[in-house]
């Protein structure tokens, strides 16, 4: 790969980025826009068959499934509305090796090829070196290894690269600072800006694809998407090497402990989705096990491209005896992987569990 | 006359001669056996398979198996998901085991969003792999000299874009893809961007030995039967062009431009 580093502004790229998504207009900013404006109940099909038609067009008839593993549930986070944060009273703990090599065992005989593995913000049980040593173990195992997790330095997504993480996750959870600063209530977390760079510091470190996404219930839900949107585009702009996936997590109303400030309905959930769709026509959109699965099926192929299944969001939870221990999220979507393919082969898509090869894993990896 | 021209009209691509100048792409269908019935109704002998999309880790592949048990049928695996030479070159030698087929489509597109080929990088995997024995195939911008360029190192063919992958945007690059034709001593198979099955008549009718085709079929309300139009029309291009398209120009002129001329008698 020729080094990039020769550009003269390289230095000021992972701020030019955070820097473009507050302040410039991104290509197509003005239909996008239009498109989360209109009146669902005159345009939503006219754009569900738009975004259809260009799902096909560029993604085919694939669903591409991936599995989360949680590694630990330590935090030391203050997020007001998570499950793990910090001040939570439940249990925590953390996956070790041999934990681990069992998890992704069961994960590989259900059939997946895609994990992305799960911390909390940065403590002294899940750090940087838990995570690299279980990026290292998952990627013996499997082809294709994404993270989730805290925000780091380039040096440390280098690393992380190197071992054989090809995609990081990691959303801003909210583009408004306001709303940042109130749900955010200590801890590193707090800081906006250095959230918004990290994107930018994992491209630039070579990690190939990044996950955005924000964390929909929090503040309005269109000022919300075009941040998302111009965040997408300035991304692709100053790395063009690398793929930008977007992911659309919401709040439930219904999910205890936290009442989402600005809830986003079914309808505009998908109206955001779609308007994604059509002004991004090759990015692929990502839809958890978070959503129900009437939604889920009515969107996949509608717009989302990528989706997880069977998933566990508590720590140990493929291969160990199922225990009532408390998720980050409540699973809307509980259906076991069979009767998820049965459900996208019956709509005419194909369940795709492998869409990379580790012959692609940067050269010289650890 | 004209079964003479069908007689002697094989495509010949790294010493093997193939009757069908269809090539298929397997990505993007609703499952194998659909992928399969498209395959049978193309009369395709030389298929595209996607390496990143292969289970080498478990026995019975659903997209390999049904490929390898049909013994007249060559396989090329393609490299995409490459962003560089060197992971291309890695990834065709694996690719060369799974598949037992010395056919590599060279596949470089650093940018997952468009997918446009990187020209620099697709030249120097080609160059390595000719050079190691493979026939190679590299998908590359509708470029005259690039084209050249991977002549000299050994391409078996060049395959130029038509338009971008998945745009169905037909033979957009068709004046740079006439030069490319001109200046060729291997086959040109223009690959992607074909919507319809007159775009690809018309691109074997500009001289085009042969053209790779997946979305459009893949997509297809009933892919086997669009498979088959796509057969049919690459056989009515092909024809055409040998059997010699008739030229348009002006009208004549009511009385001689070089009347001026004749003085000299």
């Amino acid at each position: 790969m020729p080094d990039h580093q020769d550009i003269a502004d390289r230095p000021t790229a992972t701020a030019a980025v955070a820097t473009e998504t507050w302040t410039r207009p991104a290509p197509g900013e003005a239909q996008f826009l239009a498109l989360l404006r209109a009146d669902p109940a005159r345009e939503l099909e006219n754009m569900a068959r738009r975004a259809q038609q260009l799902t096909r067009q560029h993604f085919g008839r694939a669903i591409t499934l991936y599995a989360p593993l949680y590694l630990a549930n330590f935090c030391s986070g203050g997020c007001a509305y998570c499950g793990f944060a910090a001040d939570r009273p439940h249990p925590r703990r953390r996956l070790e090796p041999a934990e681990v090599t069992a998890e992704l065992a069961a994960m590989k005989a259900m059939g997946f090829e895609q994990v992305l593995l799960l911390t909390g913000e940065r403590t002294p049980q899940a750090d940087f070196d838990y995570l690299l040593a279980n990026v290292r173990a998952a990627a013996r195992v499997m082809h294709e290894v994404t993270v989730e997790a805290f925000p780091m330095t380039v040096a440390e997504y280098r690393q992380l690269a190197a071992a054989g993480c090809t995609g990081v996750t990691l959303y801003q959870e909210t583009y408004d600072p306001v709303s940042y600063a109130q749900w955010h209530r200590w801890g590193p977390k707090r800081d906006y800006a250095a959230r918004l760079e990290a994107p930018a510091r994992a491209l630039e470190a070579g990690i190939r694809t990044i996950g955005l996404g924000a964390l929909l219930g929090l503040a309005d839900p269109i000022s919300e998407a075009v941040a998302l949107y111009r965040h997408v585009c300035a991304l692709q702009k100053h790395y063009w090497r690398s793929g930008v996936s977007v992911s659309f997590p919401r709040l439930r109303p219904e999910a205890g402990g936290f009442t989402p400030p600005a809830p986003v309905s079914d309808t505009q959930l998908a109206q955001i989705i779609l308007a994604f769709r059509i002004c991004l026509p090759d990015t692929p959109l990502v839809l958890s096990t978070r959503e129900s699965p009437a939604l889920r099926d009515g969107l996949a192929g509608l717009g989302i491209t990528r989706m997880s299944v069977a998933s566990r969001t508590t720590v140990g939870g493929y291969s160990q005896a199922a225990v009532h221990a408390t998720g980050q999220f409540a699973v809307s979507d509980e259906r076991d992987i069979a009767t998820f393919c049965a459900m996208l082969r019956q709509q005419g898509l194909d369940p795709v569990f492998k869409n990379w090869d580790a012959a692609y894993r940067v050269a010289g990896e650890a | 006359m004209l079964n003479d021209i069908d007689n002697h009209d094989a495509l010949v691509l790294g010493g093997q001669a193939f009757a069908s100048r269809l090539l298929l792409g397997t990505g993007k269908f609703a499952d194998a056996s659909v992928m399969m019935r498209a395959v049978q109704a193309a009369g395709t002998q030389l298929v595209t398979v996607a390496l990143r999309r292969c289970d080498r880790d478990r026995p019975h592949d659903a997209l390999l198996e049904p490929l390898l048990s049909r013994k007249d049928l060559v396989l090329m695996p393609n490299t995409s998901g490459a962003r560089t030479a060197a992971e291309a070159v890695r990834a065709a030698y694996i690719a060369r085991d799974l598949c037992g087929s010395r056919f590599v489509k060279v596949e470089i597109h650093p940018n997952p969003h468009h997918l446009m080929p990187d020209a620099i990088e697709t030249y120097e995997a080609a160059r390595q792999l000719a050079r190691d024995g493979f026939v190679v195939m590299p998908y590359m911008p509708a470029d005259p000299v690039l084209a050249k360029r991977l002549e000299e190192v050994g391409c078996a063919s060049v395959m130029p874009l038509g338009s971008a992958i998945g745009s169905g945007q037909g033979l957009a690059t068709a004046e740079l893809l006439r030069l490319i034709i001109r200046d060729a001593r291997i086959p040109v198979i223009v690959d992607a961007g074909l919507r319809s099955p007159a775009q690809a008549a018309a691109a074997l009718e500009l001289g085009c030995a042969a053209v790779l085709v997946n979305t459009a079929i893949a997509v297809a309300g009933d892919p086997p039967a669009m498979a088959e139009a796509f057969a049919q029309a690459v056989q009515a291009g092909r024809k055409a062009f040998r059997a010699g398209i008739m030229t348009t120009g002006e009208a004549s002129a009511t009385s001689p431009l070089t009347a001026f001329l004749r003085h000299e008698g």
